[in-house]
């Protein structure tokens, strides 16, 4: 019951503190997104809107999970150390554990609503339709969400200052959303660059994302490439927990 | 050996970062039910000593025992963690919370039922439990850490600095609470840098200089050991002692200013030098007693200036 109350009470925090009364991140998780769809819906056009904005909704939501890894939580954490917060809650009883669960429940509330306002968009400006199994959705958001977040952390744990960290989501984050299938058909690269590209556990995530989704697979034809993200979880989980400093 | 019956007993507690030896072998021990202040400059090594003690910094060698726990070892550190209250130095909170949020997210951590309104009145935030962080003072947000250090009611209270940057009523506000936690049978650990907060808190001050002890000793103890002579000055035309005020100590003479040492009772040699000035008619321009002071027994002990002390 108390590290039920505790969860709960820290991630409402987080949601209050860090969402609702911040305008800034509101609108970049809200709106941008959305901006984007229809931005790139049009300048992709193949005539009829729905095939580039098929592609994008997605593309879109993934790309979402991507910085939410590598910025919501491994930015997040960086600043939190560097604001000594992360030392503050260190000396809590609080279980590491406790925090961590609910940093990722938090993202993972936030993706449920970018991901449902850009299936509305997508559906009612666009006629994308979302034709796959909801579990099977869900999971491999599920699942991917778990590899950024974990290798996110990593960021977090390694990085010195907030600064550095940032840079290192940036470096990681913006190239990745445009190779990894997310925003820009890597298909349009050579043939060579598109398999090493298929490589990525980005792109393999948003293409098992995508095909689910849209494409009505099941996620049973993906089972490589969701066993190389479960190892890229465990992997990333595991160097975090080595790594992750709270002073 | 360590002292069970102690609330804080640390032994030869050393902590290095590479080539830098920031606190080298220090001991002390402190009873439970008393304030124990560290005194000194910044850099000193209080801020890593207290640290040390609960469990932020991993000690380079020694032994700490806080409540008999162990802060170096993960299961100690695990129940010593809601026996101790602890407000950090440059505690930032999350700027877009609200003084009661806060309370309620600490209460949870510590599985307590929230007291939002007895905390904020306790540290004089009453009326202030829907102010957001980022709308409080820096006293203000200093006043609401020792709220989060206190809610969960530890045994044993660490406070770093805990009056930096406060003004006059949050620096009261603090030092009431601290010696009301003490007649409750708490014990307190305080470091600071302002000699008058560790003379008026203080059952013993431990005065610390680059890593070391150089005294412990309770802040009477400290000033009559290192503190030095009482001193009248006086400045009067036509004054100069008479056999009968020779007895009472050492006479110097400044330009027109005649200085008595004194070891005796500064307040009777006064009433007897102006005694004497008054009869021989002299004009007195000037006047002046000073009991010996804690700040005086830390230049005596450091060869420290309080000016140094306060901008370090």
């Amino acid at each position: 019951m108390t590290l039920l109350r505790m969860f709960l009470v820290q991630t409402k925090s987080h949601f209050v503190w860090y969402f609702r009364r911040d305008g800034e991140m509101m609108f970049w998780t809200l709106a941008m997104p959305v901006f984007f769809l229809v931005l790139f819906s049009f300048a992709f056009s193949d005539g009829s809107n729905t095939g580039s904005s098929r592609f994008l909704v997605p593309g879109i939501i993934g790309a979402q999970v991507l910085s939410s890894g590598f910025w919501g939580v491994g930015v997040m954490l960086a600043t939190f150390r560097e604001k000594n917060l992360l030392r503050r809650i260190y000396i809590t009883p609080m279980p590491p554990w406790v925090f961590f669960a609910s940093l990722v429940v938090y993202r993972m509330a936030l993706l449920g609503a970018q991901a449902v306002l850009l299936v509305a968009v997508g559906a009612f400006v666009f006629h994308v339709r979302i034709i796959g199994n909801p579990l099977e959705i869900l999971a491999i958001l599920v699942l991917g969400t778990a590899t950024f977040v974990s290798l996110g952390t990593i960021i977090g744990a390694l990085a010195r200052t907030t600064e550095s960290a940032n840079n290192v989501a940036s470096i990681l984050t913006v190239p990745l959303a445009f190779l990894s299938d997310a925003y820009v058909p890597i298909d349009r690269f050579p043939h060579v660059v598109a398999s090493a590209l298929r490589l990525l556990p980005s792109t393999q995530f948003i293409d098992t994302f995508r095909d689910v989704a849209v494409g009505g697979a099941s996620l049973g034809a993906y089972g490589v490439w969701i066993g190389a993200l479960v190892v890229w979880t465990i992997a990333g989980t595991a160097i975090s927990a080595r790594t992750f400093r709270w002073v | 050996m360590t002292d069970s019956s102690a609330a804080i007993d640390v032994r030869r507690l050393t902590k290095r970062y590479g080539a830098v030896t920031a606190v080298d072998a220090i001991s002390f021990s402190v009873p439970r039910g008393t304030i124990f202040g560290l005194l000194g400059r910044n850099g000193a090594g209080k801020t890593t000593t207290l640290e040390c003690c609960i469990g932020i910094g991993k000690p380079t060698g020694g032994e700490i025992r806080v409540l008999g726990l162990d802060p170096t070892r993960p299961r100690d550190l695990a129940r010593l963690r809601s026996r101790i209250g602890v407000q950090l130095q440059a505690t930032s909170l999350p700027e877009k919370a609200n003084v009661r949020e806060v309370l309620e997210l600490y209460a949870a951590y510590y599985g307590i039922v929230p007291r939002p309104d007895e905390m904020a009145a306790r540290v004089g935030l009453d009326g202030k439990l829907d102010r957001q962080i980022s709308q409080m003072s820096g006293g203000e947000q200093q006043r609401l850490a020792l709220a989060l250090a206190l809610q969960h009611d530890p045994d044993v209270l660490f406070l770093d600095e805990p009056t930096a940057g406060m003004d006059a009523f949050g620096r009261r506000i603090l030092w009431a609470e601290v010696e009301r936690l003490r007649d409750t049978g708490k014990t307190v650990v305080l470091t600071t840098h302002y000699i008058e907060e560790a003379e008026r808190l203080s059952d013993r001050v431990c005065v610390v200089q680059r890593g070391t002890i150089v005294a412990e000793a309770s802040p009477a103890e400290l000033i009559a050991r290192y503190g030095g002579a009482a001193a009248v000055t006086i400045v009067a035309d036509g004054f100069s002692p008479d056999a009968s005020l020779e007895r009472l100590g050492t006479w110097t003479k400044a330009g027109a200013e005649w200085k008595l040492a004194t070891r005796g009772e500064p307040g009777l040699a006064l009433a007897a030098v102006v005694t004497q000035a008054n009869a021989a008619g002299a004009k007195i321009a000037s006047l002046d007693m000073h009991h010996p002071t804690l700040e005086d027994a830390f230049i005596a002990i450091t060869g420290e200036t309080l000016t140094e002390l306060e901008t370090a």
